[in-house]
């Protein structure tokens, strides 16, 4: 079992594995020859699969080998992965490999920098001299001490290890990726850091109408209280996010959101599938102003795992959002990368509560 | 009865304070010790493996400084115990911030009252704030037998030293709940490891933290004099302790050490301060540490009890028996009030600040607004503000199930509720 890449976009890939960790501590990643799946399936909320092209984005020089088709098949605890990769944000170089020590696998990440303390000795000396007739004799004598402050020698090499779990085929061959009816609404979200604040926003505003019903407030009951907000979109670029309590009602609408056209290619049945598909009628429903009650695909989600969905806005990747009514949002972030052609996205399954 | 009493400076104030953080992370309490011409700050932490020392120059670090102990000529000394968290509270942070200006000050005039005509005994620290304002805390202490840590710096062969701010890098790099440092070096590179010797089977591998190994070549030291293939094992939490400490004063730090299981000691100075810890290393000559072969917790620095009575017969069996096997605690507890179970909370209150040029505050800052909101404390908490009605806070609220709770007892930020339920008005007809 062999698995070793070196790490192209630290900087995309840190976030990537904060994003993910926010959902849960333990991610499924699945290591094949063309891609990368960390997959996040908590016990209750939002799921996640990502997949990463390994041709571009994050890796580079990919190689993997194993016995079961060249699939390894790992368990990876986020928070160690994500604090061994952030010490690499500043690094000149970083690779990742699998490697076995005591027994026990390991995730080793290699990591070669350069520091930025500061200079001593010879800087020290050649910047003393104030006189530039003299600066050229002195510069030539501390001329080895300089190369050690600022040539190659500077370099530190940091070692990361996270300890792994190998699973074995049987153990993941009963995970499946959710499986969804085509949707009613699919939508370009706005910016994800103007819908996250709103939501927070809400979701603290549900959080103090339980508060407040409840009679005596203990933090402890925060977690088990119920923050649900109501997301819904139309076919008319309109998404609106509302919260409704028995003492109000607040909703924020965006419009003018873009409603992708769907890719016959991709739609089971072409043309002919697209003209049956669920979002085409609800073209016909609903206004661009978004005050018309029809055309709305709604669903109910809870705002404390929507706030940890939020969080791979840090990824700056566009968002599609498809929302089956009444059932479940779909979301597919696309990571930003420059060819255009087979993106890394990640899918998130948001399931909407029937009340 | 004594006389002692010195003057800071606002920037000494502050430098007490980084010292109070530093000496925190190693003890409950604060061993201070005056002599006619220094002040010298000590912890020793509660398994006697790690000591901490500041001494600080009578002339060159305090605008005015006078001990005359009772006793003893030159050699005579006032000692006494303080518990850390009081005196840290009364240093807190930014004293010398000229940006807080209502709580900044001018200078600190501490004093201590012990005399046999009073009825209290007190450590007085009298903070002189501007605009008028002056602080009084009056602490009590114990009276202590000082203990030092004995290092022979003449057999300690293995020397290096190298700029703070290096060091303070790789400290970064360490997962946050590593127990274990191992110092090795080998051709031509040092190695500083931090890991935690845990055994663990099963899922439990997956909570095991990050193993992580800094390579650095010896020439970025100042000086790097050390034996080649040996492992030097200390805590990492006392060399976190440290090396940020040093970092506040920019110096470079120097380390003393002769093999494993013997003493190592990290020094440094910088105006008038003289900081020095002993530390008690495990580890061996040979290959990396099997996971159940070096002992995980260090054993027992040399200590000698350097009071002015004689040398007590337990400390000099110390000195014979070393490294000494472990001795019960209890044996520290003469001379320290501790709570059982405490030594988990020696965790800084303020914790270090973040140099700006560090590794990772950029990347953080930047990515922070993401976090899914911890609506547990949160401080933005949506409210009334009651500020105004000043009845709000003195007369207990009605709340729907019945009980009567204060508000005042309530967190602040929570105010009152916007709503009043039906069932309280029925209530007050």
């Amino acid at each position: 079992m062999r698995f070793k890449a070196s790490i192209q976009n630290i900087s995309t890939f840190t976030k990537l594995t904060a994003s993910l960790n926010s959902l849960g501590p333990l991610a499924w990643v699945k290591l094949s020859e063309n891609q990368a799946c960390f997959t996040i399936i908590p016990e209750q909320g939002t799921q996640v699969w990502a997949y990463l092209r390994t041709q571009d984005t994050i890796f580079e020089s990919y190689t993997i080998q194993s016995a079961a088709d060249n699939i390894i098949n790992l368990e990876v605890p986020l928070t160690s992965l994500t604090r061994a990769l952030k010490s690499a944000l500043q690094a000149t170089s970083a690779s990742i490999r699998l490697t076995k020590k005591d027994n026990i696998p390991l995730l080793a990440l290699t990591i070669v920098t350069t520091s930025s303390g500061t200079s001593r000795g010879a800087f020290g000396t050649t910047t003393g001299t104030s006189n530039p007739d003299d600066a050229f004799g002195d510069e030539h004598e501390a001329g080895t001490g300089f190369d050690s402050a600022f040539g190659r020698d500077r370099e530190t090499i940091v070692t990361q290890e996270v300890p792994v779990r190998v699973l074995s085929p049987e153990t993941v061959s009963g995970l499946h990726e959710p499986r969804c009816r085509e949707p009613d609404v699919h939508i370009m979200l706005p910016p994800l850091i103007q819908l996250k604040s709103i939501s927070d926003r809400f979701t603290k505003l549900a959080l103090v109408g339980a508060k407040s019903v409840g009679g005596s407030t203990v933090t402890a009951a925060v977690s088990s209280q119920r923050t649900r907000l109501e997301m819904a979109a139309n076919m008319h670029g309109c998404l609106r996010l509302s919260i409704q309590s028995d003492a109000m009602n607040i909703s924020s609408v965006w419009t003018g959101l873009s409603n992708p056209e769907l890719d016959p290619s991709q739609v089971l049945g072409g043309e002919e599938g697209i003209r049956e598909h669920p979002s085409t009628r609800m073209k016909e429903l609903g206004s661009a102003d978004g005050r018309s009650e029809e055309g709305w695909a709604t669903v109910r989600i809870d705002g404390k795992d929507w706030g940890k969905v939020m969080s791979v806005g840090r990824l700056g990747g566009k968002v599609i959002a498809c929302f089956c009514h009444e059932h479940a949002l779909i979301l597919y972030v696309y990571l930003p990368n420059d060819n255009g052609m087979d993106e890394s996205v990640l899918t998130y399954y948001v399931s909407s509560y029937s009340a | 009865m004594v006389t002692f009493n010195f003057v800071l400076t606002p920037e000494a104030a502050a430098r007490i304070h980084d010292i109070l953080v530093c000496l925190a992370k190693f003890s409950d309490s604060v061993s201070i010790e005056a002599r006619r011409d220094k002040l010298v700050f000590t912890a020793l932490n509660s398994s006697n493996s790690a000591y901490a020392s500041f001494s600080l120059d009578g002339k060159k670090f305090f605008s005015q400084y006078e001990c005359l102990p009772s006793n003893g000529g030159t050699e005579g000394r006032f000692t006494c115990g303080i518990y850390s968290k009081a005196l840290l509270s009364v240093f807190k942070g930014r004293l010398d911030d000229a940006r807080g200006k209502d709580t900044a000050i001018d200078r600190c005039e501490v004093s201590v009252q012990d005399r046999p005509d009073q009825t209290e005994c007190r450590f007085v620290i009298k903070m002189v704030c501007k605009q008028g304002v002056t602080k009084t805390y009056k602490l009590t202490y114990e009276s202590v037998e000082v203990m030092h840590a004995l290092f022979d710096q003449n057999s300690a062969k293995n020397r290096w030293s190298i700029q703070s701010s290096l060091l303070k890098e790789y400290i970064e790099y360490f997962g946050p709940k590593t127990e274990q440092l191992d110092i090795y070096a080998e051709e031509g590179r040092a190695v500083f490891t931090s890991y935690t010797e845990k055994i663990m089977n099963g899922k439990e591998i997956l909570k095991h933290p990050l193993h992580t190994a800094v390579a650095v070549n010896t020439s970025d030291f100042e000086e790097f004099n050390a034996q080649e293939k040996i492992h030097i094992i200390i805590s990492v939490k006392d060399f976190k302790a440290i090396v940020i400490h040093a970092d506040t004063l920019k110096t470079s730090l120097k380390a003393f050490y002769s093999q494993p299981n013997r003493p190592l000691q990290f020094s440094y100075t910088s105006a008038g301060m003289y900081c020095e810890f002993t530390l008690m290393t495990a580890g061996d000559y040979t290959e990396a540490p099997t996971p159940s072969g070096a002992p995980s917790i260090p054993g027992r620095a040399n200590l000698r009890a350097q009071s002015a009575a004689s040398e007590r017969p337990e400390s000099r069996n110390m000195r014979l028996e070393m490294p000494p096997p472990a001795v019960p605690a209890s044996r520290a507890s003469n001379r320290r009030l501790r709570k059982p179970g405490s030594a988990k909370r020696v965790i800084s209150p303020k914790p270090a600040e973040a140099d700006p040029d560090s590794l990772f505050v950029p990347a953080d800052e930047e990515d922070h607004r993401w976090d899914p909101v911890d609506y547990r404390n949160s401080e933005e908490t949506l409210g009334w503000d009651a500020s105004g009605d000043s009845d709000a806070g003195i007369h207990p609220t009605f709340r729907d199930s019945g009980s009567l709770a204060r508000t005042e007892s309530e967190d602040s930020t929570d105010g009152l509720a916007p709503t009043q339920r039906i069932s309280q008005i029925k209530g007050l007809w």
